[in-house]
């Protein structure tokens, strides 16, 4: 691990691919480099295209309500098979449930001892979860009140807390929520929790040029944190469409919506990607997706709070990562009203190397100024681009 | 002041390329300062250079580049840049901010807060960081107020004590007995409030200009020895400071 600097200076320079001078539609198009380095060069582009909006992948891989622990062949095995449901079943997250279980100071001196007990010295970040957790789930009022109130009983968040240390369940889950940019976006098990590479999509929505008045679609939701977000930022005539294929990620989106009282701004659409936007053809100042991009391949490898727990719907990208974000390259000219924003964010350097050269090469009349843009940590992580 | 750190994020996409020495891998270190605990700050035995060139070696030991004469924040024609009199939005335009990262591909393959900020501040050398809370915003934020702090404590700028006028920003965390301290001056500013740190760097300033001597700088002040010593020895970083400077010049620590 290391400190990655990030310069503050606006004049830096970008290190974005090169503009590329527009090219008329009947130009003989030559295959973009980077398709050579993704060994896809000896394939038309159109077999990885899904032929449907909505491929069956996504029926396949609809994850059910809370972690399942029904492993797909993509699922790592989980460690632990836990036959009796989750204590915290309830769908409120921990950190929104009313503060009504005392525990006495006693209780919870000797809960917070067992549970430093479970954490292995070689996770030391556990304990601050384990601050982190107690504060989640005490009442704010007076924390040296005896006895405590507690939004969950002692019982469960023990056993929430040893599903967190032994089962890698995500913290976010456990507690319900993530602090993000600004903002503390509720989640739970079927929602993927939002990055905090993520966050920069914002302020990229925010340097578009009368972005506040424009109508805007956040493709794949999730929890809705990016669209809670930008909607917080636009003015009286903006507005964001959020739409997922999830119903669980539909309805934390909406709780999100509500919490931030962004209701009048943000309108919740379920159906896969374009497809609810039909009647906002050609109207759209921007499209940001944050899409699945993980190739099926790598999914086995993921780190376990990942791979064992969020939904697979949000994570598999197909074949090398890409089936979804090419998809929504596809649709973007028919939505995007002229001068129109994008931004993807991706697997990183070689898939927005790819996508740039694709869009520039073969959709140049249809595009411009589309670059890749790093993220904290210098990795090409997001596409982006102005519709012609 | 969050709008305004977004704001300077916003405009800063996408990062510069690394080119410092932040980047290179080093442990966490323990938060720099905190108030109420005794300060691990150690100071640089420059206090009478020009706030350009103050450098904090003690901080960054591997940074070469940290207190270079006349980088281009710093010095403005001889003047002195009043750093903790700039926006929260202008002072974070001096910084770097180095995030803790972690390697591997990030983005949905990675569940892992890596919330810690640092900011370095250019034309001083002056790093400052946070780690403490969930968010990455709220660290931002604390690692900006523990950089005014520091830039108070670190940041000496000469007095000319033939006409010397103390500054409102002193007379305000002076108590109410002062002498020099009118009654348009408000109630006293305890170290605990963010405007304790512009009258906690004047202060130091008046100490260094006086050689140390705390009588000397309370007749200035219109106060009792006695009274301007329990100022000092009310937060420990400013306590610290003071007994650097007082035994730089020779002095012994004020208890």
């Amino acid at each position: 691990m290391a400190w990655s600097s990030v310069g503050l200076d606006p004049a830096s320079p970008s290190t974005s691919v090169p503009f590329l001078p527009r090219r008329t539609r009947h130009f003989p198009v030559k295959p973009p480099p980077a398709m050579a380095m993704l060994s896809l060069s000896s394939r038309p582009l159109a077999s990885l295209r899904p032929n449907r909006p909505n491929p069956p992948l996504h029926r396949l891989l609809r994850p059910k309500p809370l972690a399942s622990t029904s492993a797909s062949a993509l699922t790592p095995p989980t460690p632990l098979s836990d036959p009796t449901p989750p204590p915290d079943a309830d769908p409120t997250p921990l950190f929104l449930r009313p503060a009504t279980h005392p525990a006495p100071a006693a209780a919870l001196a000797a809960f917070r001892r067992r549970a430093a007990a479970l954490v292995p010295p070689s996770a030391p970040h556990l304990h601050r979860h384990l601050r982190w957790l107690l504060a989640a789930a005490a009442a704010a009022a007076d924390p040296s009140s005896d006895p405590a109130l507690l939004r969950a009983p002692l019982g469960d968040l023990e056993a929430m807390w040893a599903r967190h240390v032994r089962d890698r369940r995500p913290f976010q889950y456990v507690v319900g929520n993530e602090h993000w940019r600004d903002l503390v976006v509720a989640v739970r098990d079927g929602v993927l929790i939002p990055r905090p590479e993520t966050e920069a999509v914002v302020d990229m929505v925010r340097n578009v040029e009368g972005f506040a008045d424009g109508w805007w679609a956040d493709l794949g939701t999730g929890s809705g944190a990016i669209a809670v977000a930008v909607a917080r930022e636009l003015g009286p005539e903006g507005k964001v469409f959020a739409v997922d294929v999830s119903e669980v990620a539909i309805e934390v989106a909406r709780l999100n919506v509500q919490r931030y009282g962004m209701q009048d701004k943000v309108e919740i659409r379920h159906g896969s990607w374009f497809e609810p936007l039909e009647d906002v053809k050609g109207k759209l100042m921007g499209v940001i997706s944050n899409p699945p991009y993980i190739p099926t391949d790598d999914l086995p490898r993921l780190q376990p709070e990942v791979g064992w727990h969020e939904p697979k719907l949000a994570l598999d990208g197909g074949k090398d990562g890409l089936e979804h974000l090419l998809h929504l390259c596809e649709g973007l000219s028919s939505v995007l009203k002229p001068g129109g924003f994008f931004v993807f964010e991706t697997n990183g350097n070689k898939q927005s190397e790819f996508l740039v050269d694709l869009i520039s090469t073969k959709w140049s009349s249809s595009f411009h100024n589309v670059e890749a843009v790093l993220d904290f940590a210098e990795i090409k992580r997001f596409v982006t681009g102005y519709r012609r | 002041m969050a709008r305004a750190l977004l704001l300077r994020i916003a405009r800063c996409y996408p990062p510069l390329p690394t080119s410092s020495a932040l980047s290179q891998p080093r442990p966490l270190p323990p938060p720099l300062l905190r108030r109420q605990a005794p300060s691990p700050l150690r100071f640089v035995p420059a206090f009478s250079l020009p706030a350009s060139s103050v450098s904090t070696s003690s901080d960054a030991p591997s940074d070469g580049g940290g207190g270079r004469k006349g980088e281009e924040d710093g010095a403005e024609g001889g003047g002195y840049v009043d750093y903790l009199g700039m926006s929260d939005e202008e002072l974070m335009g001096q910084c770097e901010m180095g995030t803790f990262k972690a390697s591997g591909p990030g983005g949905q393959h990675r569940n892992k807060r890596e919330s810690a900020v640092r900011l370095k501040h250019r034309p001083t050398g002056i790093i400052a960081q946070a780690v403490e809370d969930r968010s990455q915003h709220m660290n931002r934020a604390s690692a900006l107020s523990r950089l005014r702090t520091l830039i108070a404590l670190k940041v000496r700028r000469p007095i000319n004590l033939e006409d010397y006028t103390p500054p409102v920003e002193l007379l305000q965390i002076l108590p109410l007995k002062s002498t020099i301290r009118g009654k348009d001056v408000g109630p006293q500013i305890g170290p605990n409030n963010s405007k304790f740190s512009p009258g906690m760097q004047a202060l130091l300033d008046l100490l260094f200009a006086v050689e140390g001597s705390v009588s000397d700088a309370a007749k200035i002040l219109g106060l009792s020895t006695g009274a301007l010593s329990r100022l000092i020895l009310s937060d420990d970083s400013l306590r610290t400071a003071a007994n650097e400077l007082r035994a730089s010049k020779g002095l012994k620590p004020l208890r």
